[in-house]
């Protein structure tokens, strides 16, 4: 029977001592060049696999650039943001192990990532709409028993990085050309706050229909993901452009650490117990590794080819699953990482540019 | 630095446990109520709605809800926390309650909001002079105070003297004596008018021309039909064509073997003999016409290919570089950036002279400046995510050099583009055009940009004649847009649409325009429509899914274009295309490469008409995928015809007059 990854994070979080039992994981990946997910398993240990290959899109001869993925907290779908279309993007709705289409969802201009809260009732997809002009997008809100936009939330420009915290209560995005965290209150679905990273104080909100105004002397971030960490108090948030991890205390709302991370950290995730950090470093083709407590770096992990991309933390903190999306035709890389070790332990060739992935069981 | 406090598992615990419980209280929703289970509101009104959870026992259950209305999209405003409702239109809706909890169900009541006050009802015409015995249909539009057409409102139709004109009640109306008569339809009290006066029906001879008495399939015969009575030619007595068939050749299920319209336009799919008739109440006057096969089939020869099997082969361009030798350039799909040059003088022997790989995915359109020394691909798929175009000097394709490169608020993905007078037409990511200056190709700059006002607009595709822009806008049609050549004004700075016209079923992928010789001025408008996936997917399988058909518009008055005909073969789609000296050069991706003979004026489907020329399917045993015909663009050079297959290539073949009797 499968168990939903938020009890078996808990578990696995609240576990103390003993040796894991040797486990499967399983996970969807988007190739976002190829319009393919590929759904791969990993045995402690073994080799990774691609299970299957699931194609995408409307059109055969144009590529629609999956690029989100998220898992229905019950285990029972998944859900992938089409980028392009005509020109807005989509939300498709997986029945998990068949991987046939259940629904589908109008959304904004390239929908990037997405998130689904504990409840499992909505999810919340980021328009990054990442090539258009730089003026404030938004966030759709949908429901996924019908596959209907109820409301597109105006955040910012070109937000990224769709997370909820543990218990759904807050939305985390961030703005990668306003420099700003927004967070959405996960009953009213209101963005509540806005913070600027730059100048570590409370926002307004990006003028609509007007520019983005480049940061003040030059400094910039670009943060591009958000990762809220399981204590409920601090949300960690990746400068790409600035070489650093910013620590966002909730209470303060305020930045209150800055850990550098050179490389261009892309995405992040945390172990169960919080006490890891791991950021993909896209611009230097790595995994990094931090101590959340100290903030030093505790590994830094090469992958096979460069553009390092999604990364997501096993729910008993073993591993870490990271995407790597190469260049031009180079075939799409998942690479396993032994977090302890620090030291991959697997890795398998998917479709071009991997992006987006989401664990969906663990089994074992 | 700051340091954190250490990591406290009774936080972490209480954080679990806080979730377990909101998880827990709305686990147990067993049904939702929501309350009022109806209500009525006016345009404008206000109301708010609550919902309440019950567990199975019956025992209120706190949680959050959302609330929304699919149906009522448009129509309400519906505050999603507060339940609070504001009515815009009329209409009867459902509002969801949802709960915000694992077992996603939901209650719903039912918004009822009054439709404004009707306002009046239009009738399609006007009124004026009738003739008795005469019948046309009338059609009526119900619209309310908001200015919305109401078309669920019924319509009662009358007339004020049934003994001057009687009318049913699908708004057919027909005159039965001389008199004044009102015309009236009527929906919730409030009515409509026009007032005809019947004169007895002049007419006393009738007469039919065609404007050709033999023709052959496809062709389009104009009958012109003159009404007379004693005192001269009545011209404002509607006239009725019909048409009686005999086809050389009958079979079950077959298409009409003819049409005619309501202009007496006439175009036949079968040779046979066929008589239009045009009637007036009382008159009859008829002309038959033969109509004989077209005779256009030709032979295919192949002459050359150059294969391309290590990937997904997109665009090409041929022409005569500065050497005066021919050239031609392809671009790949879904790949690994790159991009080839051929010497193709010989287009038996084509030679490959010189590649490029770009950091991109798909270089998916590939154009040469008029003089043949710029190159300039599009890139999609950058690993920077900045794509942009690419501009290289080609003066010598055997040793060709990236000159710049441009990708300043590019960075969507260039997907199409055309050069045209020192300037390149870009397609950017998927919503406009941009025109960058190339004069100087080492310094591109942008000079203007166009983008539709539509809602939710989109552009694919791009193609230049002589100042003249027309672009492929998927729901949108095509567009027509001044940037020079035109009288409205339009400069590469300063791009200025002139018309829009949206064809029926609204996926225009590409568009090629044409002046024929017969005077119309035509824009050839391919459909895109595919299908989720391949044919299964598993390699070396034939992709089988592509749809979708090419209009044809008479553009020749652009305030009024009209679709006159269509290509649409039954078992592929419509892809790029290529106009030359009355024919049209087709690829339909599965459907391989087609050559119709679109000389005339055109009407109806042609694919039914005899038009065909030829059909060719390039099989490739080592193609990317084998032996998958997939073909992507033409292009017409020197009297080779030059076509891009996705899997296999760029094939070069001729037409060949027939050596053998092909029906």
């Amino acid at each position: 029977m499968r168990a939903p990854l938020a009890l078996l994070a808990a578990l696995a979080c609240t576990a103390t001592g003993g040796e894991a039992a040797a486990q499967s994981y399983w996970a969807y990946v988007a190739a976002e060049s190829e319009d393919e997910v590929a759904l791969l398993r990993y045995d402690a240990g073994g080799d990774l696999v691609v299970e299957k290959t699931i194609t995408t899109g409307w059109l055969a001869a144009e590529i629609e650039a999956p690029h989100g993925l998220a898992i229905d907290p019950a285990g029972d779908y998944w859900y992938l943001t089409l980028g392009h279309g005509f020109p807005t993007g989509r939300l498709v709705k997986y029945e998990t192990g068949s991987d046939t289409i259940v629904g589908v969802a109008d959304l904004g201009m390239f929908p990037a990532t997405i998130a689904v809260p504990p409840h499992g009732t909505l999810a919340l997809a980021v328009n990054a709409n990442f090539h258009g002009d730089h003026v404030p997008s938004t966030v759709t809100i949908v429901d996924l028993e019908t596959m209907f936009p109820i409301a597109d939330v105006v955040t910012c420009t070109m937000p990224h990085g769709s997370r909820f915290n543990a218990d759904g209560s807050k939305h985390y995005s961030a703005c990668m050309m306003d420099n700003q965290l927004v967070e959405i209150d996960g009953a009213t679905l209101d963005v509540t706050r806005r913070l600027d990273l730059i100048a570590n104080e409370p926002a307004p909100a990006p003028m609509d229909g007007h520019m983005a105004m480049p940061a003040p002397g030059g400094a910039n971030c670009s943060p591009t993901w958000t990762t809220p960490h399981p204590d409920g108090n601090r949300v960690f948030v990746p400068c790409n452009r600035g070489d650093a991890i910013l620590e966002v205390d909730l209470a303060s709302w305020r930045v209150t650490r800055r850990i550098e991370a050179p490389g261009a950290p892309y995405n992040l995730d945390l172990t169960p117990d919080g006490t890891k950090l791991l950021a993909t470093l896209k611009g230097s083709a790595k995994l990094g590794i931090w101590d959340v407590e100290t903030g030093e770096p505790l590994h830094l992990i090469d992958s096979l080819i460069p553009v390092t991309h999604g990364v997501v933390v096993t729910p008993d903190g073993r591993y870490a699953i990271v995407t790597v999306e190469g260049i031009g035709g180079d075939p799409g890389t998942v690479e396993v990482i032994d977090i302890e070790a620090g030291a991959r332990v697997a890795s398998a060739q998917i479709g071009k540019q991997a992006g987006g992935i989401v664990l969906w069981k663990m089994e074992g | 630095m700051k340091t954190r406090s250490t990591i406290r598992p009774t936080i972490l615990i209480l954080a679990l446990m806080a979730l377990a419980t909101t998880q827990a209280a709305a686990q147990d929703v067993a049904r939702v109520e929501v309350s009022p289970a109806t209500l009525s509101l006016a345009v404008g009104e206000m109301a708010t709605v609550s919902a309440t959870a019950y567990d199975a026992s019956g025992n209120v259950i706190e949680v959050p809800f959302i609330y929304f209305s699919r149906d009522g999209r448009g129509s309400l405003a519906i505050d999603r926390t507060t339940g609070e409702i504001e009515a815009f239109r009329g209409g009867e809706f459902e509002v969801l309650a949802r709960v915000l909890g694992p077992t996603r169900i939901s209650g719903t009541m039912t918004v009822t909001v009054a439709f404004p006050p009707l306002d009046r009802v239009e009738i399609s015409r006007h009124g004026g002079r009738y003739y008795t015995g005469v019948t046309m249909r009338h059609k009526a539009t119900v619209i309310d105070q908001a200015d919305d057409a109401r078309d669920e409102v019924a319509v009662t139709w009358s007339t004020s003297d049934e003994n001057v004109a009687s009318v049913d009640r699908f708004g057919v109306f027909t005159a039965h004596a001389p008199g004044q008569v009102t015309l009236s339809a009527s929906a919730e009290g409030v009515v409509g008018e026009i007032t005809y006066q019947v004169a007895d029906n002049p007419v006393t001879a009738m007469a039919v021309e065609a404007s050709q008495s033999r023709g052959r399939t496809g062709d389009v015969i104009h009958f012109t039909a003159t009404a007379s009575s004693a005192g001269g030619t009545v011209d404002d007595i509607p006239v009725t064509f019909g048409l009686m068939s005999d086809p050389d050749v009958i079979a079950t299920a077959d298409i009409p073997p003819a049409e005619v319209d309501e202009q007496g336009r006439f175009v036949a799919y079968r040779p046979g003999i066929y008589t239009v008739t045009a009637s007036v109440p009382g008159r009859t006057a008829h002309s038959t016409v033969e109509i004989l096969p077209r005779h256009v089939v030709e032979e295919v020869e192949l002459v050359g290919h150059a294969p391309v099997s290590n990937v997904a082969t997109s665009d090409l361009w041929v022409w005569e570089g500065v050497d005066g030798r021919d050239y031609a350039i392809t671009g790949t799909h879904n790949g690994h950036g790159s991009t080839y040059w051929w010497d193709v003088t010989d287009p038996a022997s084509p030679v490959l002279t010189d590649s490029l790989i770009v950091d991109a995915r798909t270089t998916n359109d590939v154009k040469v400046s008029e003089d043949g020394e710029l190159c300039v691909i599009s890139r999609e798929g950058a690993s920077n995510r900045r794509n942009g175009i690419v501009i290289i000097d080609c003066t010598d394709p055997r040793n060709i050099e990236i000159i710049s490169t441009y990708d300043d608020e590019l960075t969507g993905g260039v997907h199409n583009l055309f050069i045209h007078d020192d300037h390149v037409y870009a397609v950017n990511n998927g919503i406009r055009f941009d025109v960058i200056n190339i004069e100087d190709p080492a310094n591109p700059h942008r000079v203007g940009r166009f983008e539709l006002d539509t809602p939710g607009h989109a552009i694919h595709d791009i193609w230049i004649v002589d100042g003249i822009a027309y672009t492929s806008n998927w729901n949108d049609g095509v567009a027509v847009i001044d940037v020079g050549g035109g009288d409205r004004g339009g400069s590469p700075a300063n791009p200025v649409e002139i018309a829009r016209f949206r064809d029926i079923g609204g996926a225009t992928h590409a568009a090629f325009p044409y002046r024929s010789p017969t005077g119309r001025f035509y824009i050839f408008m391919g459909d895109e429509i595919g299908a989720p996936a391949f044919d299964g997917q598993e390699d070396g399988r034939t992709p089988e899914f592509m749809s979708g058909y090419i209009h044809v518009v008479d553009f020749t008055d652009p305030e009024n274009p009209e679709e006159v005909a269509r290509y649409e073969i039954p078992e592929a789609g419509s892809h790029n295309m290529w106009i030359e000296d009355d024919r049209l050069y087709a690829a339909f991706y599965q459907g391989g490469l087609r050559v119709l003979d679109i000389s005339g004026e055109l009407k109806g489907n042609l694919y039914h008409q005899g038009r065909e020329i030829a059909v060719y399917k390039s099989y490739d045993p080592d193609g990317f995928v084998a032996n998958a015909p997939f073909t992507w663009g033409p292009q017409m050079h020197k009297g080779n015809l030059f076509f891009s297959e996705y899997f296999s290539g760029m094939w070069t073949v001729k037409l060949q007059p027939r050596r053998t009797l092909i029906p």
